[in-house]
């Protein structure tokens, strides 16, 4: 038999399902007006019709309270049309509901009288608990109540959530929305221009224009990937490692969409969402791994043994991000904001090695130490001086020299430890992340050194490299498909958050 | 137009659900930190208690400050947000319009008018206050502004003051959200547009632009 279909009631099923209240249930059946405040939009009562031919011949409604229990309201099929299934399908649905808003248990009530019914839910794995005598009247009929335990770790999980993500730790605003591992939507707001006069990012103008930026990005991307926000599985938001007052924007908006839109929240580590992002081009993150992340605010070298449960922090910047560093020693040049792609530019018809800049953190002490962390605070001191005695000297500065000698003594770092965690621990990958993998060189010093050594080098596509919402998406859509518990909603924003944290409960 | 939702966090963590200006559930927490932690919580808890869904209330009012930056924005990103995920209007208030309608309301009502002002004062951190002075509630029962927000150090706040020859009525009414949503109610009935909920931040952000520099940078010293 093929099943009939099962689709959400609506206000206009009233007539029909008022029609079968009355013949199945005569006297005891709801007023017209109950049921239609039963069929009003809710986001805890879920009401179904099964129809055949498009005709409504049975219904059933389920109050559902997420975390708690549920509550079957009713379930009634047009008396020409039982014994089709169609009583059960209508309670496999009420149950999947349940399931999907992660209730604990589910009960019922039902006549004592009504055999078949109870051995239909007995089926379905609903137990009696209880008997309440003479609840039917006038009939002073017995109400039998039963229970169904649902236990959501034994669940399948949701095979393809739809997961909206919001970034918010610097100066991007992203709302991403991944279905599964299928990037929909992928809308960035940032407020770089508005950090160019200062050189660097400041973190109250980046904060301000989160909270500006915030609805124009999520109406565009849900614009862009055609979804409502009731269709959304979870809701994913970063809540650190980042700017303190920056993530706090992100983090009190998600929360609150959580709460208006009745779904589940997941508190996600930025750092990992930097890895997650490439299960959107690859269908998963294949572990292990080692992973460099590298922008304005972060250096860091992560050894990723999975993506959920284990990200070990290997080793980080000491002091100025390596991002930061090319803004800062760009305005030294008198090059603009951001430096990446100005030193990018000045750079390429400039010598690499004319001028041999330090390798910070590279000597055989400080490899003892600091293996896996970097450091460009000197290195930036170190072209300070350079361009300054050229000055004293009453030299030209040879812009493209320093710039590409600069350039390189970044690179050279960033590639030789990453290439070293690769070995040391016996790991064929490598994922680069972060803005500053839109830098050619590094880019090019990476493919060269990991052929060289037999190493496998991901780079995702630039958009989702750069901070982004998507990324977010992607690692709460991962943790959903895992059947992971979401957040609770006290989760606070954490500007250091540590990476072993994948997501905040 | 109700019920309403009001947000405020332009001190603690203020959220109401009120109706027809009688609160049906309210929470307030005076931590002037802890914002976006107790925010979700916040928001669920009293429509908990007021036995509604989201999708029941009919408008998102929210506190736009004067207030210190970063709280102050979780409460209006929380709004706008929430405002989305329901699909209903957002209303934009200035805070002290609040704390002044609590002020000239209720059995221990001050009264104001033009010449004896009502002066809000509310903490601007860095030993500075924001402040408004407002003359008294319009035929709707909304606070009318004379001046303000502004912010300044309470003895410059008294000078002024004093220089103008303003002796204004003080209060030790709190900011509550049940006044926010009041206020909303009583400015659209009175026909104002509510839609601006950008935050009133009225400092500048503390960011020094580099200095000037020579042709190749700073001068490197030590």
């Amino acid at each position: 038999m093929i099943p009939a279909p099962i689709r959400p009631a609506t206000e206009a099923d009233l007539d029909d399902i008022m029609q079968i209240e009355h013949d199945a249930f005569e006297s005891t059946a709801w007023p017209r007006d109950s049921m239609a405040l039963e069929l009003a939009p809710s986001n805890d009562r879920h009401y179904f019709v099964a129809t055949i031919d498009e005709r409504v011949v049975g219904y059933a409604g389920i109050n559902v309270v997420s975390g708690h229990q549920s509550n079957v309201m009713t379930i009634a099929v047009a008396e020409s049309s039982r014994g089709a299934g169609l009583g059960r399908a209508l309670m496999q649905k009420l149950i999947d509901v349940a399931v999907a808003q992660k209730s604990v248990e589910i009960f019922l009530e039902v006549r004592a009288d009504n055999e078949a019914a109870q051995s239909l839910y007995r089926s379905l794995g609903f137990e009696q608990i209880d008997l309440r005598r003479g609840y039917y009247q006038p009939e002073n009929i017995d109400a039998v109540i039963m229970l169904k335990a649902i236990d959501l770790s034994s669940q399948p999980a949701n095979a393809q959530p739809l997961v909206l993500g919001i970034e918010s730790s610097c100066d991007e605003t992203g709302i991403g929305i991944v279905r599964g591992t299928t990037l929909l939507a992928n809308v960035i707001s940032s407020s770089m221009d508005q950090h160019a006069r200062f050189g660097g990012v400041v973190p109250e103008i980046a904060a301000r224009a989160h909270l500006e930026a915030l609805q124009p990005a999520i109406r565009e991307a849900l614009k862009t990937a055609q979804v409502s926000l009731e269709d959304l599985d979870a809701i994913a938001v970063t809540n650190g490692p980042g700017l303190a007052g920056a993530l706090m924007v992100g983090v009190g908006a998600a929360k609150a969409l959580a709460v208006a839109t009745g779904k589940p929240i997941y508190a996600v580590n930025h750092l990992v969402g930097h890895v997650g992002v490439d299960v959107l081009e690859r269908g998963q993150v294949e572990t292990p791994t080692i992973a460099l992340l590298v922008s304005g605010g972060h250096t860091s070298l992560l050894l990723v043994r999975d993506l959920l449960d284990d990200v070990e922090l290997l080793g980080e910047t000491i002091d100025d991000a390596a991002g930061e560093a090319f803004d800062k020693v760009s305005r030294l040049l008198g090059l603009g904001y951001p430096g990446g792609p100005q030193i990018d530019k000045a750079a390429a018809t400039g010598d690499p090695k004319a001028i041999r800049f330090p390798r910070g953190l590279t000597l055989p002490k400080d490899m003892e130490k600091h293996r896996y962390d970097f450091s460009f605070s000197g290195l930036k001191t170190a072209v300070a001086r350079w361009v300054e005695v050229a000055e004293t000297k009453g030299e030209d500065v040879p812009v493209a020299d320093v710039a590409a000698s600069f350039r390189e003594a970044v690179v050279d770092v960033l590639v030789t430890k990453a290439v070293a965690a690769c070995q040391d621990h016996n790991v064929s990958r490598l994922l680069l992340g972060g803005g500053v993998v839109a830098n050619s060189r590094l880019r090019q010093l990476a493919a060269e050194k990991c052929e060289a050594a037999g190493i496998e080098l991901r780079i995702p596509a630039l958009d989702l490299c750069t901070d982004n919402g998507a990324m977010i998406a992607a690692l709460g859509a991962q943790l959903v498909m895992a059947g992971r518990s979401p957040s609770s909603l006290s989760f606070a924003a954490d500007s250091t958050l540590p990476v072993t944290q994948v997501c905040s409960l | 137009m109700s019920p309403f939702l009001a947000i405020d966090t332009s001190g603690g963590t203020c959220v109401a659900v009120v109706s027809e200006g009688k609160t049906l559930a309210s929470v307030s927490i005076d931590d002037p930190m802890g914002h976006s932690e107790n925010i979700g919580n916040a928001i669920a808890q009293v429509l908990r208690e007021a036995s509604l869904t989201p999708k029941q209330l009919s408008a998102v009012v929210v506190g736009r400050g004067p207030a210190p930056f970063t709280g102050l924005r979780v409460g209006i990103a929380a709004a706008i947000a929430f405002s989305e995920g329901v699909g209903k209007p957002l209303l934009g208030v200035v805070s002290h319009d609040a704390i002044a309608f609590a002020a000239l309301t209720g059995p221990k009502a001050v009264t104001a008018n033009p010449i004896n002002p009502l002066l809000i004062t509310t903490d601007a951190r860095r030993k500075e206050v924001y402040w408004s002075l407002y003359s008294g509630l319009d035929s709707h029962g909304a606070p009318i502004v004379l001046e303000g927000p502004n912010v300044n150090k309470p003895a410059d706040l008294e000078e002024l003051l004093t220089e103008r020859n303003v002796n204004p009525v003080r209060t030790e009414a709190q900011l509550d959200a049940t006044s926010l949503a009041q206020v909303a109610s009583a400015k659209v009935a009175g026909g104002a547009s509510l839609e601006d909920v950008s935050a009133l931040y009225i400092r500048a952000p503390d960011a020094v632009e580099p200095k000037a520099h020579g042709k190749f940078g700073k001068q490197v010293s030590s």
